[in-house]
């Protein structure tokens, strides 16, 4: 084993845990996670000299979103996406909505969410800020690193969706099921 | 979130305030309940966000696998990690589009993905191409129809529907799953919509679905098994399939 190699293992492998939990939040399924995960740290060891002092955990999912996002692109492209049971074709409305929002379906189907379940409802950018603060505990300089935004929109994405799991989570509890209070 | 100071309390809270500014906060907090409830509502949720997720670590396989594919990368292969199959570099002299209409139907993704649905994109994909789309091009079903015959497998419902914004073109034959499929072609307004037909096999057919852009609304009717493919809106594909059941019916019936 070379240099590099050992350094590789040393500094950015122990970090393969946070980065495949990372892109099971972006992708949401564990076997896509698998793969957006492993590309990332293939991509991660080709420019390892890019690390250079920075921290390697908020370096490397950095590279997993990067990844992530390529394969969502690839997938939206080829996957195939059936049309929706409740399709009916006299119903004006949901002839524009050719491409189903499966999040918006599943709030209507499934009345009863867990924790997970809620935080999958919260738009894209906003679960991403929390997963990073609450799971990874990164910092907002790190998670604007990560993200590619300010550290003011960080700050605003994170009351967002602290606000609305509080509020989702009371509907919830008043509605009976497991929630957070 | 009323307070001027929430977005300072979820600072605080999450240790980006530095030491003076946090001592200031928490002189704010002794006197203000609005922020301790903030405090107390952050702190909830991440102790049941850290409780019910963050325990979650990588598969040991893919622990291995990743061993292994950065084992490779020593092997000096720059491109070793695309994998691609040599062949499909060698269909590129075919043109972009045919190479696109191979990939859709090689790669195969989501185990939901039927290979049926690939074949009749790339079908429809590749009859878009110049001269491509029609081998009997006709607007009249008696000639369209009776050139199926011995050509395809099958003896389709063909029929003219201009008055309904649907105006039948041609027909060709599509190779779909080691059978001649009958493709009756129909042009509404731009767009073309390629309905294929093929003889009832043991498989259930795909639901209704988007690929790559195109609909398919798939039906039964007699013996065969249909395929409407198009760039069209939904309720234009479905109103076509209404109509092609409702043809297929009055074939069935005695005369």
């Amino acid at each position: 084993m070379d240099e590099k190699r050992r350094r590789f293992e040393a500094e950015v492998l122990p970090h393969l845990d946070a980065a495949f939990r990372f892109a099971r939040w972006l992708s949401g399924s564990s076997n896509e996670a698998g793969d957006v995960a492993q590309e990332a740290i293939l991509r991660a060891f080709r420019s390892f000299e890019t690390l250079r002092g920075s921290d390697a955990r908020a370096w490397l999912l950095a590279i997993v979103r990067n990844c992530h996002a390529t394969a969502f692109r690839q997938a939206q492209r080829r996957a195939y996406v059936p049309l929706p049971e409740t399709y009916e074709d006299h119903d004006g409305e949901a002839m524009i909505a050719a491409t189903p929002d499966p999040e918006s379906l599943s709030i209507r189907e499934d009345e009863q969410r867990t924790l997970t379940q809620l935080l999958s409802t919260l738009p894209e950018e906003q679960r991403v800020a929390l997963v990073l603060k609450e799971l990874e505990d990164l910092s907002y300089r790190d998670i604007a690193a990560v993200t590619g935004v300010p550290i003011g929109t960080v700050m605003s994405r994170l009351a967002r969706a602290r606000a609305a799991l509080k509020e989702r989570a009371r509907e919830e509890s008043a509605g009976g099921a497991r929630g957070l209070s | 979130m009323d307070c001027p100071e929430s977005l300072r309390a979820q600072a605080y809270f999450d240790g980006e305030l530095d030491a003076a500014a946090a001592a200031a906060f928490e002189r704010h907090v002794e006197h203000c309940a609005e922020c301790r409830t903030t405090l107390e509502d952050h702190q909830r949720l991440r102790t049941a966000l850290r409780a019910d997720l963050a325990s979650e670590q990588a598969p040991a396989a893919l622990r291995a696998r990743i061993g292994r594919a950065l084992d490779r990368e020593h092997s000096h292969s720059p491109r070793a990690w695309q994998k691609r199959p040599f062949w499909l570099g060698a269909l590129s002299g075919l043109g972009a589009a045919a190479v696109a209409a191979a990939v859709a139907f090689l790669v195969v993704t989501a185990p939901v993905q039927d290979p049926l649905v690939d074949q009749l994109v790339a079908a429809h994909v590749q009859s878009l191409l110049p001269d491509h789309l029609i081998a009997v091009l006709s607007t009249d079903r008696h000639t369209v129809k009776p050139w199926f015959a011995g050509r395809a497998d099958v003896s389709p419902v063909v029929a003219d529907f201009a008055a309904q914004g649907y105006r039948l073109v041609g027909g060709r034959i599509d190779p779909l799953d080691r059978q001649r499929a009958a493709v009756v072609v129909y042009q509404h307004g731009p767009h073309v919509i390629n309905v294929f037909s093929w003889v009832t096999d043991r498989r259930v057919l795909p639901r209704d679905g988007t690929q790559s852009g195109y609909h398919l609304a798939f039906w039964s009717a007699g013996n065969l098994e249909y395929c409407a493919v198009s760039d069209t809106g939904w309720a234009e594909l479905l109103a076509l399939e209404r109509l092609l059941r409702e043809a297929s019916r009055a074939e069935e019936r005695p005369e």
